[in-house]
């Protein structure tokens, strides 16, 4: 069997159509040649746009769930009732129709064969569990994080997705295998007395490790294939090295291990302060300058969880003159930078880039979901009856 | 790195000479990065923190004498915003106008922002509305399709539904028309169903008689949504709806799904084929399970998840011709 379920051309294919219609719009291409790509890379595979990816999803899980329920009975009618046979059934016929469906129906990560693949390894990881149950004298509920059994049930499961991951380059199933591998080491790392107050440093050395592993991947001829799932990777790494370092992580994390209901400072307080502070703004100076929207973006995300654990200690501002400061210097900043990239500074620009999609209606959803409705005002209520009568009195902000 | 791969592979097979490789790679290097919708998202997200703040502080401090400078200052705001996205104004067009600068969208929508918090603080303080309830939403709803049309922006005109819904007493907003309208308890299954094919229709007729068609999406994903809903909420209830019996609604659900799934062939448009498909197939099932008759059990178990399998894989077939169905206009 070889090792990729889809051809590579496929990726290929892909990649291709966006690029090229990208560089015949800045007219690095002649229309000859354009038209010549076009030919050469004609897509021939099916893979449709986000929300009918998302109905197949759920339309495929719906069928699953009504083939599972028909096996069920028919067992039941043959007097055939073990879970772990109707188990077995699903994962490889999940995982069978999907290797089907790729090569004569030609679907690529479509929403059809994603959603088998989900259900297929997820029916199998469960399996796995039970055997691990089975197979130790410990049980998941005696022995807690920090024991032989979650190696024993962990192991298995990180083979069983790497595999996935390098047969299908699927980009959740990806992520599942960075997160299975990062339990694991913290498992093998609480077993050792000393390892509670190394786990951080180890999650952040990991980071690091898989980041620069992910560069080096990027080189291979392959690396269009797995491109989805090394850019996810990118930004679970990043991720990672920050939620290691945050201060909130650890000490909630650290009471979390050690049981306590309330959490205690911890040791090397300063030290987390300072990750918590730089590593957001790190990130977003170099998002700015390389440029980069996967690190802007990270950083940017990493500020807002650094904004919420400096206000989850300490009560700086009353939330809504916090709101109000926020949102001024917010609007200030992005009225500035708006006017200042245009049409371009230091690589960066405001104006909308050709290429990108534009979410105007995406963006009317938004206000419809966000803006408050006007509230009639309810028949009988008298406002500004007292101090706290008129507070919080309108449900709308 | 992938244009690097790209280009490697179009001079293995001879579609491109290596020096315009080189310029390729060179323009891909100087490209500017494009930081557009992530300053729109910031002066959003700016807009709506800073108003959701100004009103309630105007709330806390309803009661003291010194709220006239925050009132002071947001009429202020309120006004310099307007007059802002006033003055940027383009001439009037049934079509679609393309501004150069996205500021004044959003100093528009600061404005209609700041609208609704004074609002609400003058009737609560003063009491300009009296017991006419109504007017202090349908104000907001006239003032806001009013300016979505004048100013041309879809946000506003969202606004304006939103307002609108609120006079009825339906939430039509995306989201919490599932969790704000507490469909299985109250009675708006009719007020929801009659407002969102209002709004489908007025959302058709902008895209048919070509005024302001771009409008025509937030009118029909808002309007139908809740019709449909409103409409599938209605099979679902224990206590039978008085003004529309269960196979109105299924009738309902049934045409409107197809009408969806019709427009979206005429709009080459993915999700009115998605929402069409689901509350299609969610009345459709409905009334499968409601016709089987359950007294031999495991039979009518059988055939209901033999329904589900043929049904699901009918749709994903669908959907995997949904190019060439959506181009079939």
């Amino acid at each position: 069997m070889k090792m990729k379920a889809y051809p590579l051309l496929w990726a290929t294919q892909e990649a291709m159509e966006a690029a090229a219609s990208r560089w015949f719009r800045r007219q690095l291409l002649t229309d000859a040649q354009y038209q010549a790509i076009k030919t050469a890379y004609q897509p021939d595979f099916y893979r449709p746009g986000l929300l009918l990816r998302i109905g197949l999803v759920l339309f495929t899980c719906v069928g699953v769930a009504g083939a599972a329920a028909f096996l069920a009975l028919f067992g039941a009618a043959a007097r055939l009732e073990d879970f772990r046979l109707l188990g077995w059934a699903v994962a490889l016929g999940c995982l069978g129709t999907q290797e089907v469906i790729i090569r004569e129906f030609r679907h690529y990560r479509s929403g059809t064969d994603s959603a088998l693949l989900y259900i297929g390894l997820f029916v199998l990881a469960l399996l796995l569990a039970e055997a691990a149950d089975s197979l130790t004298t410990l049980s998941r509920y005696s022995a807690g994080f920090g024991s032989a059994y979650y190696t024993v049930l962990l192991l298995p499961l990180l083979g069983l997705l790497l595999l996935a991951t390098l047969r299908y380059a699927d980009r959740l199933v990806a992520a599942a295998t960075y997160l299975v591998l990062l339990a694991l080491l913290a498992n093998w790392l609480l077993i050792l007395p000393i390892g509670r107050l190394l786990l951080p440093f180890v999650l952040m050395l990991t980071a690091v490790g898989s980041f620069r592993l992910l560069q080096r991947l990027r080189q291979r001829p392959d690396y269009l294939y797995y491109r989805a799932c090394l850019l996810v990777l990118e930004v679970l790494t990043l991720a990672t090295f920050y939620l290691a370092g945050n201060y909130y992580m650890v000490r909630e994390g650290n009471a979390e291990i050690s049981g306590l209901y309330a959490s205690a400072q911890i040791p090397l307080a300063p030290l987390f302060y300072l990750f918590t502070a730089i590593i957001p703004l790190v990130y977003i100076a170099v998002g700015l300058r390389r440029p980069s929207r996967l690190w802007l973006l990270t950083g940017l995300a990493a500020a807002a969880f650094s904004l919420f654990t400096l206000r989850y200690y300490r009560s700086v501002l009353p939330p809504e003159i916090a709101a109000v400061l926020g949102g001024a210097f917010l609007l200030v900043l992005a009225v500035w930078a708006a006017r200042y990239l245009r049409p371009a500074r230091h690589g960066l620009t405001s104006l909308a880039d050709a290429g990108q999609p534009t979410y105007f209606n995406l963006e009317s959803l938004v206000v419809a979901q966000t803006a408050p409705a006007p509230t009639a005002p309810t028949p009988g209520f008298e406002f500004g009856g007292g101090h706290s009568g008129g507070a919080g009195a309108d449900g709308s902000y | 790195m992938r244009t690097t791969h790209l280009l490697a592979d179009l001079q293995a097979r001879g579609l491109l000479p290596p020096a315009q490789a080189q310029a390729i790679a060179n323009d891909e290097q100087a490209r500017p990065m494009s930081l557009h919708q992530e300053l729109r998202a910031a002066l959003y997200l700016g807009i709506t923190l800073l108003t959701g703040g100004l009103g309630t502080l105007l709330y806390q401090h309803l009661d003291d004498i010194g709220h006239g400078a925050v009132i002071g200052a947001m009429a202020l705001l309120m006004l310099a915003s307007f007059g802002y996205a006033w003055r940027h104004r383009l001439p009037f067009t049934w079509g679609q106008s393309t501004a150069a600068s996205f500021v004044p969208d959003y100093a528009l929508l600061l404005g209609c922002l700041l609208f609704l918090a004074l609002e609400t603080y003058v009737q609560a303080v003063f009491n300009v509305f009296g017991n006419r309830y109504g007017l202090a939403t349908l104000l907001p709803a006239v003032l806001f399709l009013a300016l979505a049309y004048r100013l041309d922006h879809r946000g506003v005109l969202a606004m304006g539904l939103t307002a609108l819904g609120a006079w009825v007493g339906v939430s039509v907003a995306p989201l919490s028309v599932f969790t704000a309208n507490a469909l299985f308890t109250s009675r708006l299954g009719v007020a929801g169903v009659l407002l969102g094919l209002a709004l489908t229709g007025a959302g058709l007729h902008a895209e048919f008689t070509r005024r302001k068609p771009h409008f025509a999406f937030t009118y029909i994903s808002l309007g139908a949504n809740v019709a449909l809903l409103a409409a599938t909420a209605v099979l679902f209830d224990y206590y039978p709806q008085p003004w529309l019996p269960k196979w109105v609604a299924v009738l309902l659900v049934l045409l409107m799904s197809a009408g969806l799934v019709w427009y979206a062939r005429h709009a080459q448009s993915y999700l009115f084929l998605l929402m069409g498909t689901v509350y299609g197939y969610i009345a459709l099932t409905y009334s499968f399970i409601q016709l089987l008759d359950f007294s031999n059990g495991e039979a009518g178990g059988l055939l209901v998840s033999f329904y589900f399998m043929l049904s699901t894989a009918g749709v994903i077939l669908l959907f995997v011709r949904s190019k060439e169905f959506l181009r079939r206009v």
